[in-house]
This record gives C-alpha cells, sequence and structure tokens, in this order.
C-alpha cells in the first residue's frame, strides 16, 4: 500500500502529543487543524488527528535577516531546511501493524505508547477511514454522516454506540444545528435504530424546510416525513399552522388541565417569573383538590382570591400571584378543561408501532408553551417507560422489551441548567440514561448553561462551530485531555462542519457533514417521480400478478 | 584535441595535489573538475593556480612591453616562467563507482592531470558529498571555491535549478548556522 507521505516524528510524548516535521514537498498550508494522519511506527500503526501547526527555524538569524522576495532560491533553499513546517499530532487510537486488513471494522485500541523516532507519517486512506469508523456496507449500524475535511471516504457513526447514551448537538446558531439533527435523525429512522420523539420548537424537521447553505441554499429541503412516509407521524399543537403551511398532521395534540402538575409548573418559574412560595403553596391546592388543581385555581373568581386562600390555609398574595401568572397558561389552545383523547396514550400507541413522532409547535413556540408541553409529555411518557421496563425485567421475555426512545428537545439549556435539571424531567432520563430504554438528543447552542453532571453524562457530542471559551469549555467537560480540541473546535468553518467525539465513534474526527440533497434522499430509501411510477407499478406485479 | 593532458603532477599528498601546466598561464579555471589518471582515476578540484620565475625567491621584471613585443624581442625570458595549480581531491573511481573519500595513495607524482569531461562532471556532481572537501581548504576563500565548484557544475546541467536548490540544501547542511556564508555562496551561484 502506497501512501503519501506527509512528514516524520521528531518528538513528543503520550500526554502532550507527537511533533512531526513537515515534509519539504508538502506545503504548511495543505495542513488543516483536524486533518487525518496516520504514523507508522515500528510495531503499530497510529492513528492520529492534526491539531496544531507551526513555522520553526533552525537559525534565528535567518529569521532577523529574512531572504527578500527576488531570492528565489535562498527561499527555495532555506525551506524545508532552515524553515520548516512543525506539525502537532494527537495520537488516537493504534492498532497493530502486522494485522491483516479485515473487512470487518476490527477493533482498534487505545493510544499506550508512542511510535518511534522518525517514524514516517502519512496520509490516512480510505482503508483507515472505514477500518476506524466502520463503514455502511457492514452493516445498519453503521451511518454516514459525513466526510473527513480533506478526503472523500464516508466517516460513520456507530448507532448502536449512539442510542446506548444520551447525545448532543451543539453549535452556535446558524451553524447547522438542525441540518445536523435531521440528518442523524433520519440515519436513527431509515436504519430503524430506535423511535424518536421530536419536539419540534420551531417545525423544522417534520416537514419541509428551508436550506440555509450548500448548493441549494434557500431553497426546500424534505422533512422526515417526506423521507420516510408512514414511518413518520407529524403530531402539532397548532393545526391551523400546519394546515397554512399544507402539513397534513396526524394528531392534533390536546391537553387536559389535569395533567399539569406543580413540578411542571415549577420548572417554569423563570419563564413565569413565579417566586418560590408561590410554587410551594401550589402544593396547599393539590393538598386540597387534587389533579384538578389547576382548573379550580384558574377558575377562581379573582376578587374571591382571598377566600380561596383561607379555606386552603395559604398566603392570600402568593395565591394571588400564582393565580395572576398562571392565567398566561388559559390563552394556550391546546390547554383544555376536557380532551377526547389522551396525547400521551397515542403517542405510546405509536411509539410502540415503531412510528417515529414529530411534535410541531407551529405557532406556539415561546419557551413557555415548548417547556409546558415537552416537560408533561417526557414525564408521562417516562412514567410509563419506567413500568414497561419493569415489566420487562420481570419477565425478560424478548417481547416485552420496550423500544429504544429518543426524545429530542431543542434549547436543551432551558430544561437542564442547573436548577432545571433537578426539576425537570429531562434531568432524570439524562442521568439515569439507558436503564429504562429512553435517551435524549439535546441541541443546543449554549452548552455553559447546561448543568456539568448532565454534560459530563452526554454520550456523543456532535459540535458544530462554538466561539465562547465557556461553551468550548462545557462541550469538553467530561472529555479526558480534551485541552488540544480546543484548537480544532475553534478552527471549524461556520458551515457543514462538524467535530464527533464520544461513545459513537472510536476517537474524535472533524467532518464535512454529508449534502442533505437528491443523493440523501434516495439514500434513505425515498423515490420520486418517474421512479416512484415504476416502483408502484413493481408493488402491483407483486401483488396482483403481471396483467 | 580531445583529453590531452593539462598538467603534470609535481608535488602531491593524499588529500591534495600540486601539478605544472602544460600550458603557460593557462591552468584549469578555479573550481574545475580534473582528473589524475594513476592506479586508480583520481578526481579533485581546482582550487588554485599561480605563475611565477623558475627560480626561487626571485619574481619577474616588469619590461613595460605588451606580451607580443616581448615574445618578439625576448622569447627566452617565457620559458623562466612557469605556471601551476593545486587541486583538492574530491573522490576516486573505484570498482566502476564514484567513491567520495580520500584515496588510499596520493596521486603519483608525473602523472598526467586531465580535465572532467561533462559526462564524468555530471557524474560526480550527481551527489553533492564532494562539497565537504572544499569545505575544508584554507587556500583559497571557501565560499569562492564552493561557488565556482557548483557554478561548474552546474554548467552540465544546464537550466536544472532544481539541481542549485539541491546544492544548497546540502550546503545548508554543511554551513549550519553560518547563514552568512551561505548566501554569500547563493548570491554566487544564481543565475
Amino acid at each position: 500500500m502506497h501512501r503519501r507521505r506527509v512528514g516524520v516524528i521528531v518528538s513528543g510524548s503520550l500526554v502532550g502529543g507527537l511533533e512531526m516535521k513537515l515534509d519539504e514537498w508538502y506545503s504548511v498550508e495543505d495542513i488543516r487543524a483536524g486533518k487525518f494522519v496516520v504514523i507508522e511506527g515500528e510495531k503499530s500503526r497510529f492513528f492520529c488527528m492534526v491539531t496544531d501547526v507551526r513555522l520553526d527555524t533552525t537559525n534565528p538569524q535567518v529569521l532577523a535577516d529574512p531572504p527578500d522576495e527576488e531570492e528565489d532560491l535562498m527561499r527555495q533553499v532555506l525551506h524545508g531546511t532552515t524553515t520548516y513546517g512543525t506539525v502537532c499530532l494527537r495520537p488516537l487510537l493504534m492498532t497493530d501493524k502486522d494485522d491483516a486488513p479485515t473487512t470487518q471494522a476490527n477493533e482498534p485500541h487505545l493510544v499506550k505508547t508512542i511510535p518511534i523516532h522518525f517514524s514516517v507519517v502519512c496520509e490516512a486512506e480510505e482503508g483507515d477511514v472505514n477500518r476506524i469508523f466502520g463503514s455502511e456496507e457492514y452493516g445498519t449500524r453503521y451511518f454516514h454522516i459525513g466526510r473527513p475535511l480533506d478526503m472523500e471516504t464516508p466517516i460513520c457513526i456507530d448507532l448502536e454506540g449512539f442510542i446506548e447514551r444520551s447525545n448532543g448537538v451543539f453549535g452556535k446558531t446558524g451553524t447547522g444545528k438542525t441540518f445536523l439533527t435531521r440528518l442523524v435523525l433520519a440515519g436513527l429512522i431509515h436504519k430503524d435504530r430506535a423511535v424518536n420523539l421530536i419536539f419540534d420548537m420551531h417545525s423544522e424537521y417534520g416537514w419541509q424546510a428551508t436550506q440555509e447553505s450548500g448548493s441549494g441554499r434557500r431553497g426546500f429541503v424534505k422533512g422526515l416525513k417526506q423521507l420516510f412516509g408512514s414511518k413518520v407521524a407529524i403530531f402539532t399543537l397548532d393545526p391551523e399552522s400546519a394546515r397554512r403551511r399544507g402539513v397534513q398532521s396526524d394528531f392534533a395534540i390536546k391537553i387536559p388541565y389535569n395533567q399539569i402538575m406543580v413540578e411542571d409548573i415549577a420548572a417554569l418559574a423563570d419563564e413565569l417569573n413565579l417566586h418560590p412560595t408561590a410554587v410551594e403553596s401550589s402544593y396547599l391546592i393539590v393538598n386540597r383538590h387534587g389533579r384538578e388543581w389547576l382548573s379550580v385555581l384558574l377558575h377562581q373568581d379573582p376578587k374571591d382570591i382571598k377566600d380561596f386562600a383561607d379555606e386552603i390555609g395559604a398566603h392570600p398574595e402568593s395565591i394571588s400571584a400564582l393565580h395572576r401568572k398562571l392565567q398566561r397558561l388559559e390563552k394556550f389552545d391546546f390547554l383544555q378543561e376536557k380532551v377526547v383523547e389522551d396525547a400521551v396514550f397515542k403517542i405510546m400507541e405509536y411509539i410502540d408501532k415503531g412510528v417515529h413522532i414529530v411534535l410541531e409547535f407551529g405557532q406556539q413556540s415561546s419557551f413557555l408553551c415548548y417547556m409546558l408541553v415537552a416537560n408533561i409529555l417526557t414525564r408521562r411518557i417516562h412514567d410509563l417507560y419506567v413500568q414497561k421496563s419493569e415489566r420487562y425485567l420481570a419477565s425478560g421475555r424478548p417481547q416485552d422489551k420496550p423500544k429504544q426512545l429518543i426524545i429530542t428537545i431543542e434549547e436543551a439549556h432551558k430544561f437542564l441548567n442547573p436548577m432545571a435539571a433537578r426539576q425537570t424531567i429531562f434531568g432524570t432520563i439524562a442521568r439515569e440514561m439507558r436503564k429504562y430504554f429512553v435517551s435524549l438528543l439535546i441541541i443546543d447552542q449554549r452548552p455553559s448553561s447546561i448543568d456539568d453532571e448532565i454534560m459530563s453524562q452526554v454520550g456523543t457530542r456532535i459540535t458544530s462551530l462554538l466561539s465562547d471559551e465557556k461553551d468550548i469549555a462545557a462541550v469538553l467537560t467530561g472529555v479526558s485531555n480534551a485541552s488540544w480540541l480546543r484548537s480544532v473546535l475553534a478552527s471549524l468553518d461556520s458551515k457543514q462542519q462538524a467535530l464527533l467525539m464520544g461513545h459513537a465513534v472510536p476517537m474524535p474526527v472533524v467532518i464535512r457533514t454529508r449534502d442533505y440533497d437528491g443523493v440523501f434522499y434516495s439514500a434513505m430509501g425515498h423515490v420520486e417521480g418517474e421512479e416512484l411510477a415504476q416502483k408502484a407499478h413493481a408493488n402491483i406485479a407483486d401483488l396482483f400478478g403481471d396483467r | 584535441m580531445y583529453d590531452a593532458e593539462i598538467g603534470e603532477v609535481i608535488g602531491s599528498s593524499n588529500t591534495e595535489f600540486i601539478a605544472e601546466s602544460a600550458l603557460l598561464h593557462n591552468p584549469p579555471p578555479f573550481g574545475s573538475f580534473i582528473q589524475v589518471k594513476a592506479r586508480e582515476t583520481i578526481y579533485a578540484v581546482v582550487c588554485n593556480a599561480y605563475t611565477h620565475s623558475l627560480e626561487p625567491h626571485r619574481l619577474a621584471i616588469a619590461y613595460h612591453r605588451s606580451e607580443q613585443e616581448l615574445r618578439d624581442e625576448q622569447p627566452q625570458i617565457f620559458e623562466l616562467l612557469k605556471t601551476k595549480f593545486e587541486a583538492v581531491i574530491i573522490g576516486y573511481e573505484c570498482d566502476g563507482a564514484v567513491r567520495y573519500h580520500l584515496p588510499p595513495q596520493p596521486p603519483r607524482l608525473h602523472s598526467f592531470v586531465h580535465v572532467c569531461q561533462p559526462l564524468e562532471v555530471r557524474r560526480i556532481t550527481s551527489h553533492f558529498w564532494f562539497l565537504r572537501f572544499l569545505m575544508g581548504v584554507e587556500k583559497a576563500p571557501r565560499d569562492e571555491l564552493i561557488a565556482a565548484a557548483i557554478r561548474a557544475a552546474y554548467a552540465v546541467h544546464p537550466g536544472e535549478r532544481s539541481f542549485l536548490v539541491k546544492a544548497g540544501k546540502e550546503l545548508v547542511k554543511l554551513i549550519g548556522d553560518d547563514y552568512e556564508m551561505l548566501s554569500a555562496i547563493l548570491h554566487r551561484i544564481q543565475d
């Protein structure tokens, strides 16, 4: 196998990383942070990522008297001898050198040593990438999510590893979080690895959305429902908005007041500007009126609040404030006294059938509404899942095993900030992880606001550009020896580039994300136009025989 | 006149030799490649040349005539002058290959000296190890000698700029920290 040489290893340590002297015929400008290279050691082969590039000289005098522009010969002579590029590498994985290349991705192990002096460094090849990240050809557990920065080989994430834990998609606004999420969700749906429940705040996942970059900029891209048809159901909180956008929703969610618990309100304390005592007094109402506490409270005439407070033994001012602030909930159309069909049972019914649900919020895209609904539904779904898992544990029968559920939430820091994480159900799910077959897909632009404990439990992080130091530090919590990743993270392009790290990839890697275009649609099994007609004819022929 | 001798060795050591030029005032060029065909062919680079009177310690006398007038009037005085040149040994031929180390024996006295033909120069200069021998010369300014030798070698690699670059890179290794010397030589070989 003939690889293109990049340089030789001249120094380094296991902890600090390796330094390579760049070959003179290789331009420094071709080396990008995040590039993927292979070191041919004496006994092992090391897979590394470029973390830093530096200009070096053996003779400081040259720097004091640099050659003029017309001193061409001098420049050429100095290049690669007195002046040269040094590239810092971080070894991430190693394999034994005499391993025969196998078709299955065999297990490269973590780096426990470093290569000998003057080991040759080469560009990585397709085989290396496949060996490490797997390939879609190896089975349905691998999903092609993008390509390395300077190669055309697909990089895959291991969906099996991905669904085991909660995961995160992070990045500044406008860096393609939605796009990355849609990609990952499409992969999960296509490979049928887990059932998704997506709290779609801005109605971007279910039906078509506008594309912000890439070749079809400002065009429309297909939503999950369009790609996967009956495998995806669209639930909506705002049927009006869905109709206006021409989206056929499968179910309009209505939530009765009696499903709102004090915990749900407590989680909204910030949004509703509630005082802690107001939250506590609501427990007094619950003591008296049970599940109907909210509708009882909202039905009180402001003039009778004092009597009501006396009746339950609470402070009138605090009940009055609670009443006033909770009245904001009354303007939500989806909150009703009585509902015909319980949304949670409906959701569970779909989940049990393996149908993925996109819950669109339509016009109701305020944080208040989003958090309220997400909390109420998730809490109950989680309870049902706990019961199901317990039943499965008791019976041990495979048919009782609940389907792995992934709940996607946007603006996750609202749910998972250190305050809220203790109150909302999402904190619980993020912590207890896979025990109950429910995990989260957290989408956020401000990871530093998310509770540290939760961040450290996030299995796979897909991170596009972040510039705030605090956010970068937050994304790297729980990643050992992560300082070198900072430079990589900060140097990502603002579009279509992301750093993958964590459970679903054997080593951190920077990718150019896959294009979300016609090629992708057909890879996901989507057919249209002429092809669709042909498929229909073929199906008819299969069913009824050729006529 | 192909491959005629240009001189005869009149003094030699393992590292260098002195030869008397066959023609008065016509030593081989400074920095050019020459060879002595003895037991084995020894290659050298001309590092010095001079013309003086036969009698030691005696300088020639100025006659204030042109050379032609002198030749017409007193041809005998040219018989009393000799041109000599010195060369530093850079390697020898052994078993059909050029060895870039000192020959086991110095060139024999009275051996004839020849210029290296272009093909031979190409062969000798296919490696730059010969530069190392020129670094040790004290009879001539080193930068001048090295530049002259590289120019002579470049003459048989016409237009191959990469040759100059390669030579320069080799020099960097030899010279090390002496950036001044490097730039002096590079200025002299730039075309």
